[in-house]
């Protein structure tokens, strides 16, 4: 048991974080419906930084287009559901098939690229999907909007915040364990140095591409959750700028941590948030926010929260033991 | 067991290699040297795929694996150490050994060579949990040299494993590599340190703007001419 609290990375903070997050609804002012919406829309964002991370923070490949993949996965599940009137509860992973297909075909072609082409590559993807989803009305209705069924019947949003939370942590747990097993050992080995991966006798375009099925899969599954909470989707989900808002919440999560985008989340979507409708005559100005916050971290915290917990952790240590 | 025939290798526009043609026996201990720049590291890089090659043949053990890639090139038993290629620094001494282990099957036989790698670097057994970019450069040059191990090769390939090393360290990194060659390892050495490689290899090779000038024995080539006055410097 204890080695499995290791393997998924459990400590006393994250299990403090896990319950925190757990009773945060019952306590005001986050007993409030609004701001209830909020939480849950900074617990998609989290998961989605999970899974952004799985490729981005391990074998270095920066989904440009993640919002696409996501936004697959939405409408293929909202779809599913009103074309063929299945639950929610199946499509959604139905749902997750679809970006983990192209996933497969679009790492084929683009991951035996250097690091700036797959970019630009997924970028393409990300926008031809949104493009698709823009164009194809018959199936879409466009901009107009594709209303489709939600996952509970109740107008509360206590149900959809444990579940996306729920969501969140089984993103975590298969990422976490995909991580440290002997295929996470290869990925990180891939990101951190490709030609030392290759004389190991590893064959970087497999494991790309295996996890970036993965991570693709996810982001889908995840986009199926929010066709079903908001009920409604249109293209701009899919959108470069939620592409980016993934990004920096994972960058400032920490690269390679996984749980660092999921613990970023609340209080950043939070704070953008309030800068948002502070600024609202100015749109726009919360997205510049966003690109000098990003540098700011990427210049003077690298690594991101994940890496000042790590820090801390370090001189706690080393204190207890000067203490002895 | 390595037959490179009228190898070409280009980089770009760039033609580095020149007909290079070379052959080394089942468990011979062979040196390459040759000025900086020569093309010594590119020879290395195209036997063991990292490059595409222009023209010319590679054979290991009667296989062509001259259209091969890296990673299958690894699996077939030959493996590079060169300090820029070998190390992930974000990972422990354990985690790169784990990695140079990646293709052997059996756990095993990766213990043993885990402590095969540990018995001739002890250095690196007291420091199986540091990161490799922590490592001093000695120590990074005995990791290097243990991750390719790890692959349990036929054929190392080796590339400058004394640059910037204090001299008794590099006393460490050559008796290394005398006993692997002495347990059966088939060593091929690019070298600047020429006065040391001629004590240690049985034959050699002199590469010089990415041609083959030279080629015989370790007695021939203490004694050649050319050799003494550029590389001896006597
Ligand atoms: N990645 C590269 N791209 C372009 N040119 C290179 C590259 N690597 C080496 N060269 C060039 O190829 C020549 C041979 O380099 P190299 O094989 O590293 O020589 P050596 O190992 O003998 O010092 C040099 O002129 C060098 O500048
Ligand atoms: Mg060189």
């Amino acid at each position: 048991m204890k080695k499995f609290q290791d393997r998924i990375g459990l400590s006393m903070p994250g299990l403090l974080f896990g319950v925190f997050l757990l009773l945060l609804p019952w306590f005001p002012p986050f007993n409030k419906e609004y701001i209830l919406r909020w939480l849950i829309a900074a617990l998609i964002v989290g998961a989605s930084a999970i899974a952004f991370d799985f490729s981005g923070g391990f074998i270095a490949v920066i989904n440009f287009g993640f919002m696409g993949f996501f936004g697959l996965g939405a409408y293929t599940s909202a779809l599913l559901a009103i074309r063929f009137h299945l639950s929610p509860w199946l499509t959604i992973f139905i749902g997750a098939l679809s970006p983990a297909i192209l996933g497969l075909l679009s790492g084929l072609v683009s991951l035996r690229l250097r690091g700036m082409m797959i970019l630009c590559f997924t970028w393409f993807v990300g926008l031809a999907l949104m493009g698709l989803a823009t164009k194809l009305v018959f199936l879409t209705r466009g901009s107009l909007g594709l209303p489709c069924p939600t996952l509970y019947k109740t107008a509360s949003n206590v149900p959809y915040y444990y579940t996306i939370l729920g969501m969140m942590f089984v993103t975590y747990l298969v990422m976490k364990l995909v991580i440290q097993s002997h295929y996470g050992l290869a990925f990180r080995a891939i990101g951190q140095n490709m030609e030392a991966a290759r004389t190991s006798g590893i064959n970087p375009l497999k494991f790309r591409v295996v996890n970036f099925i993965l991570a693709c899969a996810f982001a889908g599954w995840i986009g199926g959750f929010y066709a079903h909470y908001y009920g409604v989707l249109t293209p701009d989900l899919m959108s470069t700028a939620k592409t980016t808002e993934v990004l920096v919440i994972a960058y400032i999560g920490g690269r390679g941590s996984l749980w660092g985008g999921a613990v970023a989340a609340v209080p950043f979507v939070f704070a953008m948030e309030v800068i948002r409708s502070v600024l609202s005559d100015m749109p726009g100005l919360n997205l510049i926010i966003y690109g000098l916050f990003l540098i700011f971290v990427m210049l003077y915290y690298p690594g991101g929260l994940a890496e000042g917990y790590r820090k801390i952790v370090a001189k706690l240590r080393v204190k207890e033991i000067a203490q002895h | 067991m390595l037959e490179v025939n009228n190898l070409n290798t280009c980089y770009d526009f760039l033609h580095v290699l020149w007909d290079v043609s070379l052959v080394i026996n089942e468990g011979e201990y062979v040196c390459l040297i040759g000025p900086n720049g020569a093309g010594k590291s590119t020879v290395l890089k195209s036997i063991a795929g990292l490059i595409e090659i222009k023209s010319g043949e590679i054979f290991f053990k009667g296989i062509s694996i001259g259209d091969k890639k890296g990673d299958q090139i690894c699996r077939m038993g030959i493996s590079l150490v060169s300090e820029e290629m070998n190390l992930f620094t974000g990972m422990t001494v354990m985690e790169n050994l784990s990695m140079g282990a990646y293709t052997i099957r059996g756990k095993k036989k990766k213990e043993a060579l885990m402590n095969f790698v540990f018995e001739l670097f002890p250095r690196l057994a007291e420091r199986r949990i540091q990161l490799a970019g922590t490592l001093s450069g000695g120590e990074r040059k005995m990791l290097a040299i243990g991750r390719s191990l790890m692959s349990d090769p036929s054929l190392l390939l080796v590339d400058e494993p004394s640059l910037g090393l204090a001299p008794r360290v590099v006393d460490t990194v050559f008796q290394a590599l005398e006993v692997l060659n002495k347990k059966g390892v088939t060593i091929f050495l690019v070298e600047q340190n020429v006065t040391k490689t001629l004590q240690v290899v049985d034959r050699g090779y002199v590469l010089e703007r990415g041609k083959i000038v030279l080629e015989g024995s370790r007695v021939e080539l203490s004694r050649n001419e050319h050799i003494r006055k550029i590389y001896l410097g006597v």
